[in-house]
């Protein structure tokens, strides 16, 4: 259904725009203000020119497309880049069948690929907030392994599974019963149990080496990668005590690690900053949620940014809420961060911390691009046009066909109205 | 218990019978202090104020550009162009925007306070589908650091619900966000009570799913609040002629007090304001029903997801309805969200719509969360102001709480709860940036006086 009305508006825009339109043609955006989250800052009264679903060009001296959309003044952002959410693995919050966030037995192979369901009625709301693409991510199960990241496109298509296998989580911190040591314990246990093993097949005689020679296990695999730094290893963990911890672990491991949650951060921000440790944090975080998280401020995510820390902004859980992304962006900017940064945490930050090939206006990137009123970050802006891979999206949720249906006055029951 | 009551009311009966005889002789008359924990509130201290230059939004729908507020003995004297008093400090607020104090009917600040810790879980007594008997106020810890986060996003006034586990949950506490060592020294003076009832999913899945005993179901859920307040008829019977008889010199026993019913009773006589959680549609319009059926008024619909399916059932009763722009899908009756809910419910005459919270992040923001909703609305064929929509967390929130001719607007003669907004409050860079409570200040984003610290945040590391 959607596909269709897509060719329907690529059929209306043929007819009305550009006859000789072929399958190859460039599109270009004119006379618009482009963040393009890269060292050329923002562009005022700039082209963009997309083919083939790439960025080809960004303020040429001429311009010469098949296709031109003039954008009078409007903002051009990158797509903005949603992380560690649930989106597509869960319906309804407390409908547990209509949950695949977790499972007792999840470890580090729990795969969220495996469920995800881009027809959610959270995808197409999300889209309303800016957000093309996403880190998907499990909630785990017993062990403090709680499984894979993917990436995924917010098209709402079949194929909107980018990547599997973008990271594995790892929970750590206060726990109700027991202690926090055992966490720890595990991961350290893990990765030197890891180390060994590949040490060992290194130096090892050749026989011996035979003899070991089957197959690795999905899950050794999946350290080993971890252990020579192949995979990004993402740790929950909120307090200062057990942020340095894994800053050791880091350097011992030569881990890529990235952490998540981190209320704490802000307290070893340079430690974090010279171990080039990301963090990706959600920051409307301002209370004293538990002893783990006494630092949480308005200010932090300004705070790290400055003391050179990669920040990455998400709104980690159930993803119903994620397209607000942009306020969270805007919040920290009214303290303190700046406004260039607050675009990179949401876009080129995301990108270059889960390593995708998204999050920035520049040649040869993918054209996820949205055409905003005004301000992003501001509640008065609206989207007029989103693209991902070049492809234009349909920007209407559930929501808004609830909404249409009770605004119309009817005699008969709103059952009627479509 | 039952068995004994036959003999006490043949006792009664014979004891009154023996007063009469006995001449004109009367017991001393039995009565029930409605107010047992009095508020001890005190404004902190204040010099009359004039805040000069801004744009003002007062709260019943006028904007007033370069306009002042004057603030005289803890009221608004004026609010116009041009205003000048003699002894007063005088605030130059060119540029910015002042609102009236903004006022959240839901919250559980100090009942489930920051840090979540086993010990401090106080808000949902989830023992019995009927807790009437419980106040939300005794289970307040005032140094909660939620109060101060909510201060410095403007919140003045806030009501403290009991959570939603019971049919009918406890009693709620509208406060002034004042800090304070006791709950009672931040307790609204003549605020009326509140009572948290809850429809839906919560409580049957409270009682029903996890203890297999009523309500297992939304009929179970109708039938419990319907015995409550048959009970609760017959108590305030049993008082009505007891009030009566002693009226008219008789000697009656006075029935036995019940803290469940007393509360319930006070729904019927109309000195304790409904609050009820209740997200759906079909449920909000038997609960007007169900306060037809008993003669109490059904108040206020917390949480109401599908108000735009019945905005014009809640005008015509009279119901306000509080609402959130965007929680949604964490169960299936929060499944059919529409950001424009507010402005839909608003749209109609005679409405009273509100923004809530029911969170201790969004509290500190409801200017935030309205705007969302009013320009998802004016994209979408509303034509909302800000001086329309302020109404929204301030004037129709304090009606909800039956405080507006105290609170809510800056009208002369209310109580000088306000706001200084650095710029406009509906913009995602907005701040708040001095709070008055009564005339007192008691925020101040530039000034670290005026900033207040929950002792549980002294001396941590």
């Amino acid at each position: 259904m959607e596909k269709f009305k897509k060719s329907l508006v690529v059929v209306s825009m043929l007819a009305s725009l550009t006859p000789a339109f072929s399958f190859a043609a460039t599109t270009a955006i004119t006379n618009v203000k482009v963040y393009t989250s890269t060292e050329q800052g923002v562009l005022d009264g700039a082209t963009v020119i997309i083919e083939d679903g790439k960025i080809i060009s960004v303020n040429p001296d001429t311009v010469t497309a098949d296709n031109t959309i003039d954008a009078q003044g409007s903002v051009l952002t990158p797509g903005f880049i949603g992380s560690m959410n649930y989106l597509g693995l869960v319906e309804v919050g407390q409908e547990k069948i209509t949950r695949d966030t977790n499972a007792k037995e999840a470890d580090v192979t729990f795969d969220p690929s495996l469920a995800f369901n881009p027809k959610s009625t959270a995808i197409a709301f999300a889209r309303k907030g800016g957000i093309t693409r996403n880190i998907v991510v499990p909630g785990g199960g017993e062990s403090i392994f709680s499984g894979q990241a993917i990436e995924v496109e917010l098209t709402g298509d079949w194929d909107s599974i980018v990547a599997t296998q973008k990271a594995v989580l790892v929970e750590l911190g206060a726990v109700h019963e027991g202690s926090r040591i055992i966490g720890m314990q595990q991961l350290i246990n893990k990765l030197e149990e890891t180390q060994t093993a590949l040490d060992s097949t290194q130096t090892s005689d050749t026989a011996k080496k035979e003899e070991e020679a089957k197959p690795p296990t999905k899950e050794q695999k999946i350290f080993n990668a971890v252990v020579s730094g192949d995979m990004t290893m993402v740790v929950y963990a909120e307090r200062a005590s057990d942020i340095l911890q894994l800053i050791k672990l880091k350097s011992r491991f030569n881990l890529d690690l990235v952490l998540l949650g981190a209320a704490d951060a802000v307290v070893v921000a340079k430690q974090l900053a010279g171990a080039n440790i990301p963090v990706v944090m959600n920051a409307m975080r301002n209370l004293p949620e538990s002893f783990d998280s006494l630092h949480n401020s308005l200010d932090n995510a300004g705070k790290l940014a400055k003391a050179g820390v990669k920040v990455v902004l998400a709104t980690p859980g159930d993803a119903h809420a994620i397209y607000g992304l942009r306020y969270t962006a805007g919040n920290a900017v009214a303290n303190g961060m700046e406004y260039t940064e607050a675009m990179a945490a949401i876009t080129s930050n995301v990108a270059d911390t889960f390593n995708l090939d998204a999050g920035r206006i520049a040649v040869g990137k993918p054209a996820d691009m949205v055409l905003w009123s005004g301000d992003p970050f501001e509640y008065s802006s609206t989207i007029q046009r989103m693209w991902i891979n070049g492809e234009e999206q349909n920007m209407e949720s559930r929501q808004d066909k609830l909404r249409d249906r009770y605004m119309q006055k009817s005699s008969m029951p709103q059952a009627y109205t479509k | 218990m039952t068995k004994l009551a036959p003999t006490l009311v043949v006792v009664a009966i014979s004891t009154a019978l023996f007063g009469c005889n006995q001449s004109e002789q009367q017991d001393p008359k039995v009565s029930i202090n409605k107010n047992p924990y009095p508020s001890t509130y005190q404004t902190l201290p204040r010099t009359s104020t004039l805040l000069t230059n801004a744009t003002v939004l007062t709260g019943t729908g006028k904007r007033i550009d370069n306009a002042d507020v004057l603030m005289v003995d803890g009221k608004i004297k004026a609010v116009g162009t041009q205003l000048s008093q003699d002894n007063v400090t005088v605030i130059d607020a060119k540029g910015k925007w002042i609102t009236p104090g903004i006022v959240d009917v839901h919250s559980h600040l100090g009942v489930y306070p920051s840090p979540s810790a086993d010990a401090h879980g106080d808000g949902n007594e989830v023992t019995s589908p009927n807790t009437a008997e419980v106040w939300a106020e005794h289970s307040v810890w005032p140094q909660d650091p939620g109060f101060n986060r909510a201060r410095e996003g403007g919140i003045t006034t806030l009501q403290i619900l009991p959570g939603s586990a019971n049919l009918i949950g406890g009693r709620g506490v509208t406060l002034k966000n004042t800090p304070a060592t006791t709950m009672q020294a931040m307790k609204f003076p003549q605020a009326p009570y509140g009572l948290k009832m809850a429809c839906g999913e919560n409580p049957k899945g409270a009682y029903g799913r996890k203890r297999k005993e009523a309500p297992m179901t939304r009929m179970g859920n109708m039938a419990g609040y319907r015995q409550a307040f048959i009970e609760a008829t017959e108590y305030k019977r049993a008082w009505d002629k007891y009030d009566a008889d002693y009226a008219a010199g008789l000697n009656p026993t006075a029935p036995e007090r019940d803290l469940t019913k007393d509360t319930l009773r006070g729904v019927i006589e109309g000195d304790i304001l409904i609050h009820n959680h209740c997200y759906k549609a079909e449920e909000m319009a038997m609960m007007v029903d169900l306060g037809k059926e008993f003669n109490y008024h059904s108040g206020t619909f917390h949480h109401a997801i599908e108000g735009y399916k019945i905005a014009d059932l809640l005008a015509e009763n009279g119901n306000c309805a509080a609402m959130w722009p965007d929680w949604w899908g964490f169960k299936m009756e929060a499944y059919d969200m529409v950001v424009e809910n507010v402005a839909m419910v608003d749209a109609v005459k005679k409405s009273c719509a509100i923004v809530h919270s029911d969170s201790s992040v969004t509290i500190q923001r409801l200017n935030q969360e309205t705007a969302k909703i009013m320009h998802s609305a004016n994209q979408n064929g509303f034509d909302l102001k800000e001086e329309h929509v302020i109404g929204w967390i301030t004037s129709n929130a304090a009606k909800s709480l039956g405080i507006e001719d105290k609170t809510g607007s800056l009208e002369v003669g209310k109580n000088a709860d306000v706001v200084v907004w650095n710029s406009n409050p509906f913009s995602v860079y907005a701040q708040a940036e001095q709070v008055f409570i009564d005339g007192a200040k008691v925020f101040d984003r530039q000034d670290d006086a005026y900033r207040a610290k929950s002792d549980f945040m002294l001396g941590q590391q």
